[in-house]
C-alpha cells in the first residue's frame, strides 16, 4: 500500500519561520486591537456537529466541508466557518449574560477545495462578533472596530459597503419563480451583464425589471446613491438605500472616505447576512482579506433570537501581504553559543539559564568538541561562543571560520 | 501604478480580441510579432498574458490577471469566482448532445453512458433532465466513443457538425450557445473600476458598431 507519509493533505501546509512570525504578529496586532475595543476571546472546537452548520442557514455548501462520524454515527464537521459555532455559543452558554456580547476569536477554518486549484483547504482567521445589539450604532462600531484593526496591519486597503437586502428587496418584485430568481441572483453575483439583460428581455418591461438591469453597475463611490435612487421601487429599498447612505456619511465624517466605495448588487456570501455587508480589498490579493455584515435572523436557528453584526479577517491573507513587503524580518539566531568543556556540562547549563533570566538569548552546544560548536555557530549564524571551563572565555565566531558542510 | 494585466486565450480567441483591441486604438505590435514571449506590453499601461483556456480562469481567479477572455466552454467547465461582464460575440460554437444517427436516445430506461471532453457540463446537463448518466472523460476525438461502442453519446463543441457527419452522428440537441467572454477578477474590478468600465465600455461600443455597420 502506498504511504502518505511524507507529504501534507492538499491545501494545507506546514509554517515555519518567518511564516509563523508572520501569523504571530498579525494574530496578535488583531487581537490588541479587539481586545482594547472590549472584545473577549472565545475558542470553539475544531470539530462540530454537521447541524451547527446547516446548509439551509449557513449558505455554506455541504460538499466543501470535510466530514466525519461520531461513535454514534453522528455526522460531524471541521469547522469552515467561526460564525456559526459563535452563533451556538451565544445561544446556549451565553445566553443569560448581559447583552450585548462582544466576542472574538483567532481560529483556522477548514474547506474542501477541488484538488490542484492552488487554494488552501486549512485558513487561519481571526474576527469579531457583536451579538445582541442591532441599528446604527452596532453597524458604526463593527466596521470601525474592522478599520482600526486591519489598518494596523495594512495601511492601504479599500471598504466596501453594501446591503444583503437590497437584491432581495428587487428581486421580489419580479414576475419570476423561485427558481428563476436564483438564477438572477447567481447572475448578478458574476455581473454577467449580457446572460442578465437576455434574461429580463423575456419579462414584460416594468420599473422593476429595469432597476434589476441596472443593479449589477451600482458600484463605485457616493455617486451610486443618487444612482440607484430612481431604482427604488418600494419603500423598502428606499429604507435600505437610506440607512446605507447614513452610514457612509457617518464613516466619511469620520475621515474614512477614500478608503469607501459602494456595491448594491452584493449578492453572494453567506445567506445568514440581512443587513449591511461590507469588505476589504488591497493590492496584490485577488479576494476580500475582510468579510463580514450584519445577521440579524441567524440567532433564531439556534433558539435564541437576537441581532448581531461581525466580520472576520483572512489572517493567512494578510501574514502573505505583510512578508511579501518586506514587514517581516527572519528570525534572529540567539546572540550567543554555550559550550561547556568536558566535565563542565553543568557549569554551562547554569551559565545559559543566568544568561536567559538576564534577557540574553543562548543555545546550549550539544558538541564534544569545540571546533563541532564553531562550526555549527557558524553555520547557525551565532556570533559568538562562550567557552565554559575553569574560566568563562569569549570567542568571536568567523563567520567563514566553520567547515563547508 | 501596475499595467493592468489582460489573459488571452492563445489561438483564434487571442487574434479576435487583439483585432478588437486594435480597433478601439491599442497598439498590439508586440502582441503580434510576439515571438516566444508570454507576458507582452499592450500601449502604455495595460499587458497581455497568453495561455491555454483554462488556465486564463485560474490566474483571474488568484488575482494574477486583472481581465481574461476565455470561451463560455471554459467557463462552464472550470469556473467558479470572477465577474463574467461582457459576452464578446465571437468564438461562436455551441454545446450539444449527438448520438449516432437514427437512435431514439431519450427512450427507455436503461442508464446511458456519455463521453465528453466536459464531464462537469456533462453532469450539469443531465442532471437538470434527472437523469442518471455515467460520464466518461475522454480526452481526443470524442466522437470515436459511440463508434467504437463505449458510449451511447457525446457532448462535445459542435461548430459545423462536419465531423459528427461523416461519422455518422447526428446532434439531439444544444446544451448552451458559447461565445468568448470577458471575465475580471473580483478584486481588481472594486479596486480599478474606472479603468477596467472604461476598456470594457470601448469594447462594447466597437462590437455594437461592428454588428450595426
Amino acid at each position: 500500500m502506498k504511504k502518505y507519509n511524507l507529504v501534507t493533505p492538499e491545501g494545507t501546509k506546514d509554517l515555519l519561520f518567518e511564516d509563523c512570525l508572520a501569523h504571530r504578529k498579525v494574530e496578535e496586532i488583531l487581537s490588541r486591537s479587539f481586545a482594547a475595543r472590549g472584545f473577549q476571546e472565545v475558542v470553539t472546537p475544531a470539530i462540530e456537529f454537521y447541524d451547527v452548520m446547516d446548509p439551509a442557514v449557513s449558505g455554506i455548501n455541504p460538499e466543501i466541508m470535510y466530514k466525519t462520524v461520531d461513535h454514534h454515527g453522528r455526522l460531524i464537521v471541521l469547522r469552515p466557518d467561526s460564525t456559526m459555532p459563535i452563533a451556538r455559543l451565544a445561544s446556549t452558554r451565553l445566553q443569560n449574560q448581559p447583552k450585548p456580547l462582544r466576542l472574538y476569536y483567532t481560529q483556522a477554518v477548514y474547506r474542501n477545495h477541488p484538488g490542484l486549484t492552488g487554494r488552501q483547504d486549512e485558513n487561519m482567521e481571526t474576527g469579531v462578533e457583536l451579538l445582541g445589539a442591532g441599528g446604527r450604532r452596532a453597524d458604526l462600531e463593527a466596521v470601525l472596530t474592522a478599520v482600526e484593526a486591519l489598518s494596523q496591519c495594512i495601511p492601504d486597503f479599500r471598504l466596501e459597503l453594501g446591503h444583503a437586502g437590497f437584491f432581495k428587496a428587487l428581486a421580489a418584485q419580479l414576475p419570476v419563480s423561485a427558481e428563476k430568481r436564483e438564477e438572477i441572483r447567481e447572475i448578478v453575483e458574476a455581473k454577467n451583464y449580457a446572460a442578465l439583460n437576455s434574461l429580463l428581455d423575456e419579462l414584460p418591461a416594468s420599473p422593476s425589471v429595469s432597476a434589476m438591469r441596472r443593479l449589477p453597475r451600482l458600484f463605485g463611490g457616493e455617486e451610486v446613491f443618487s444612482q440607484a435612487e430612481p431604482l427604488c421601487i418600494t419603500d423598502e429599498a428606499r429604507g435600505m438605500l437610506e440607512y446605507l447612505r447614513t452610514l457612509y456619511k457617518d464613516l466619511a465624517n469620520l475621515g474614512l472616505k477614500e478608503r469607501l466605495m459602494v456595491d448594491l448588487s452584493l449578492v453572494q456570501r453567506n445567506d445568514y447576512y440581512t443587513g449591511i455587508v461590507f469588505s476589504a480589498y488591497t493590492e496584490n490579493w485577488g479576494d476580500a482579506v475582510l468579510m463580514g455584515g450584519r445577521y440579524d435572523k441567524l440567532l433564531e436557528n439556534f433558539q435564541c433570537p437576537m441581532p448581531a453584526v461581525g466580520f472576520s479577517i483572512n489572517v493567512t491573507a494578510v501574514a502573505k501581504l505583510l512578508l511579501e513587503k518586506g514587514k517581516i524580518q527572519k528570525p534572529k539566531a540567539p546572540d550567543v553559543l554555550v559550550h561547556g568543556e568536558n566535565g563542565y556540562e553543568l557549569q554551562a547549563l547554569l551559565y545559559a539559564s543566568r544568561l536567559v533570566e538576564q534577557g540574553g538569548s543562548c543555545e546550549n552546544s550539544v558538541f564534544l568538541s569545540l571546533e563541532e560548536a564553531k562550526e555549527y555557530a557558524a553555520q547557525r549564524g551565532i556570533g559568538e561562543i562562550v567557552l565554559v571551563s575553569d574560566a568563562v572565555k569569549r570567542i568571536t565566531v568567523d563567520e567563514k571560520g566553520g567547515k563547508k558542510a | 501604478m501596475k499595467p493592468l494585466r489582460i489573459a488571452l486565450t492563445k489561438g483564434r480567441l487571442e487574434n479576435d480580441t487583439v483585432a478588437l483591441l486594435e480597433k478601439i486604438g491599442y497598439d498590439c505590435s508586440a502582441v503580434k510579432n510576439k515571438g516566444r514571449k508570454l507576458i507582452l506590453p499592450l500601449g502604455d499601461n495595460m499587458e497581455v498574458v497568453l495561455a491555454k483556456a483554462a488556465d486564463v480562469i485560474t490566474y483571474v481567479e488568484h488575482g494574477v490577471c486583472d481581465l481574461g477572455v476565455v470561451g463560455k466552454d471554459t467557463i462552464m467547465e472550470h469556473g467558479s469566482s470572477f465577474y463574467e461582464v461582457l459576452d464578446l460575440g465571437f468564438g461562436k460554437c455551441r454545446f450539444a448532445l449527438a448520438a449516432p444517427k437514427g437512435c431514439d436516445f431519450w427512450n427507455g430506461y436503461s442508464s446511458r453512458t456519455i463521453a465528453t471532453k466536459y464531464p462537469n457540463v456533462a453532469r450539469n446537463y443531465f442532471a437538470k433532465k434527472a437523469m442518471d448518466v455515467q460520464v466518461i472523460k475522454i480526452e481526443g476525438s470524442v466522437e470515436l466513443a459511440p463508434l467504437l461502442g463505449l458510449s451511447d453519446a457525446i457532448v462535445d463543441i459542435v461548430e459545423t457538425g462536419t465531423t459528427l457527419k461523416e461519422n455518422g452522428l447526428e446532434v439531439i440537441d444544444t446544451v448552451q450557445n458559447i461565445s468568448a467572454r470577458m471575465i475580471v477578477n473580483a478584486a481588481s474590478l472594486k479596486l480599478r473600476k474606472k479603468e477596467i468600465e472604461e476598456l470594457v465600455e470601448r469594447m462594447e461600443n466597437a462590437l455594437k458598431e461592428e454588428k450595426n455597420g
